[in-house]
């Protein structure tokens, strides 16, 4: 009886912090449902209080002007793509190679060279800012998709990570192999690449969603509105209509539903690789 | 195996390391270098006559209010990240205890800090809207008459901000005390139990000082990423009202392009760098200090 009495007051207990712990989340994504309850209401319904969660006259046509007309987001969705797929793949290639070479060759050199890369960690982007941009525009592509493309191409972050993790694997997997004549191209290839999937898919979830979420270099480096990728078109959006509210927040879903999605998807990948990066690092 | 093929076997890892090495060169090294050979000219955009200056950049930096004015804006910026990380702990602490959709909460504790760039800030700049937002809607509603002004006026614009940093960055500090919290031996928290210990008493004088390598590693990685952002509030306040949310790393971008000043640009980010130079030193010499095993 006493037992039993015990363990029912501990359900209590856990479904109680459950309930609060819901509530305080709720309170964490109501910027998300306020924006897509607010993008489907009519303008004069944007700003009522209490809030009506669910529009009471729920319309489409502010999507319908974001996605359509003359500025359409399909613009900025395809350059943003091109930008964070292309930058993503890469990147996430290189990172790799260039990881393997760290944590696995002992060639001459290699420490301090990895120092080196870790103290271009500290620079702040700001530092660099001016002179990309003088070089760029030198080498003629300021105001291209090359200036966010190729420096898209390269991760720190990524190299730092993946180092991290290749130096996790047993040494005896790799060993055996170079014993047995594979070369570091063989072993990378058909031995590492596989064994590193789970960390190959995390850096490229969280390298695409930064790449995708730039805005400051997308602001230093381009200017033709046909390049603008989906934070600048969201800005320039918000600029010309500054009063149309249930527009801007149709805008801010086209570029954060993306996102959310991503997360849905890639979230396990996502939270070990941040946590491995961190803990581990 | 002769020692010919060895050699070649680690002279590979420079093709290994080589393409990555020169985009390091290309977007890191290289410019770094140009960038501090600028802050000793006059470079401006618009004058092609560019002339060596010597120290006046820095100079001209010691003096410039404006200067001292972002320094302390940021300061404000970066009262966020202890809070954050106060805050991601207790939550994580909380979503370590035997509950209910354990995956669920952490998922949405976590959503904001992956899903948003500068379009959710457009979010909060709505929310924020001083006369009819729905925050200041529920302050009244609350009976709160005179409720802030959060983004439009200059003495709470960078709390506004802060709020909205704070909320950022909460998910990850949950996700990486969530791990931390592994490592804390569940015998020692039961041994504590048993000798009458109160779960106050327990989260502050046996979990907090165990996790504090953790809380030293959050600290000091929040600090250096928020101090070197400033498109959320180049999107929203473009440093405003006035110059109330003008920040260091927002100073630098505006002297460089909006000013095309880029000498004096290039000034003002090394003084950005120094300042997270300083909190990577704090970093090598707290480690040692302040934190408890």
């Amino acid at each position: 009886m006493a037992i039993k009495q015990k363990l029912s007051e501990g359900a209590l207990t856990k479904l109680f912090i459950t309930i609060v712990m819901l509530l305080l989340a709720v309170v964490m994504v109501i910027p998300f449902l306020w924006m897509i309850s607010t993008s489907l209401k009519t303008p004069a319904e944007v700003f009522e209080y209490p809030i009506k969660w669910i529009p009471p006259h729920p319309t489409f046509e502010h999507h319908v002007k974001v996605w359509t007309g003359p500025k359409s987001f399909g613009t900025y969705y395809l350059n943003s793509l091109k930008i964070a797929i292309v930058g993503m793949v890469t990147a996430t290639f290189l990172s790799a190679f260039a990881a393997y070479g760290f944590a696995r060759i002992s060639f001459k050199g290699r420490n301090p060279l990895f120092m080196l890369y870790l103290s271009m960690m500290m620079v702040p982007p700001q530092v660099l800012f001016v002179p990309k941009f003088l070089m760029f525009d030198w080498a003629g592509i300021y105001n291209t998709h090359w200036a966010l493309i190729l420096p898209g191409m390269f991760t720190i972050f990524g190299v730092f990570m993946l180092r991290q993790f290749f130096l996790t694997i047993p040494n005896e997997i790799t060993e055996s192999a170079f014993i047995d004549g594979a070369g570091h191209f063989r072993i990378f290839f058909r031995l590492i690449l596989p064994l590193a999937k789970p960390a190959l898919a995390t850096l490229a979830i969280i390298d695409f969603s930064w790449q995708w979420n730039d805005y400051e270099n997308a602001l230093v480096f381009l200017i033709d509105e046909d390049l603008y990728t989906v934070p600048l078109g969201l800005q320039n959006f918000i600029l010309e209509n500054t009063v149309d509210y249930n527009g801007m927040m149709a805008a801010a879903s086209a570029g954060i539903v993306p996102m959310i999605a991503v997360f849905v998807i890639g979230q396990r990948y996502i939270i070990q690789g941040l946590t491995n990066s961190a803990v581990k690092g | 195996m002769n020692n010919n093929w060895m050699r070649r076997q680690r002279m590979l890892g420079y093709v290994f390391i080589g393409p990555s090495m020169l985009g390091v060169l290309l977007f890191f090294l290289i410019p770094a270098a140009y960038s501090l050979g600028l802050m000793f000219t006059d470079y401006k955009l618009m004058n092609p006559n560019v002339k060596f200056v010597g120290l006046d950049n820095i100079v001209r930096l010691l003096k410039d209010d404006m200067f001292y004015k972002s320094m302390k804006n940021t300061a404000l910026f970066l009262l966020a990240v202890p809070v954050s990380v106060v805050l991601g702990f207790l939550v994580a602490v909380v979503l370590n205890q035997k509950i209910y959709l354990k995956k669920l909460l952490r998922g949405l504790y976590f959503m904001p800090y992956i899903t948003s760039g500068v379009a959710v800030a457009f979010v909060w700049m709505l929310l924020f809207h001083p006369k009819q937002g729905p925050i200041n809607g529920l302050l009244r509603s609350i009976g709160v008459d005179n409720p802030p002004g959060w983004l439009s006026t200059t003495t709470s614009s960078m709390f506004a901000i802060d709020i909205i940093w704070i909320w950022f960055l909460l998910g990850y500090n949950m996700i990486i005390y969530l791990a931390a919290l592994q490592e804390v031996s569940q015998e020692l928290l039961e041994a504590a139990k048993m000798d009458g210990a109160r779960p106050g008493q327990i989260l502050r004088s046996i979990i907090w000082p165990l996790v504090s390598p953790t809380t030293f590693l959050l600290l000091i990685t929040g600090l250096i990423m928020t101090i070197k952002t400033f498109g959320i509030i180049q999107a929203i306040t473009q440093g405003g009202p006035g110059s109330s949310t003008t920040i260091l790393s927002l100073y630098v971008y505006q002297n460089a392009f909006r000013y095309y000043d880029m000498g004096y640009a290039s000034t003002l980010s090394w003084a950005l760098f120094i300042v997270i130079l300083i909190i990577t030193a704090l970093q090598w010499v707290g480690q040692k200090r302040w934190v408890h095993y």
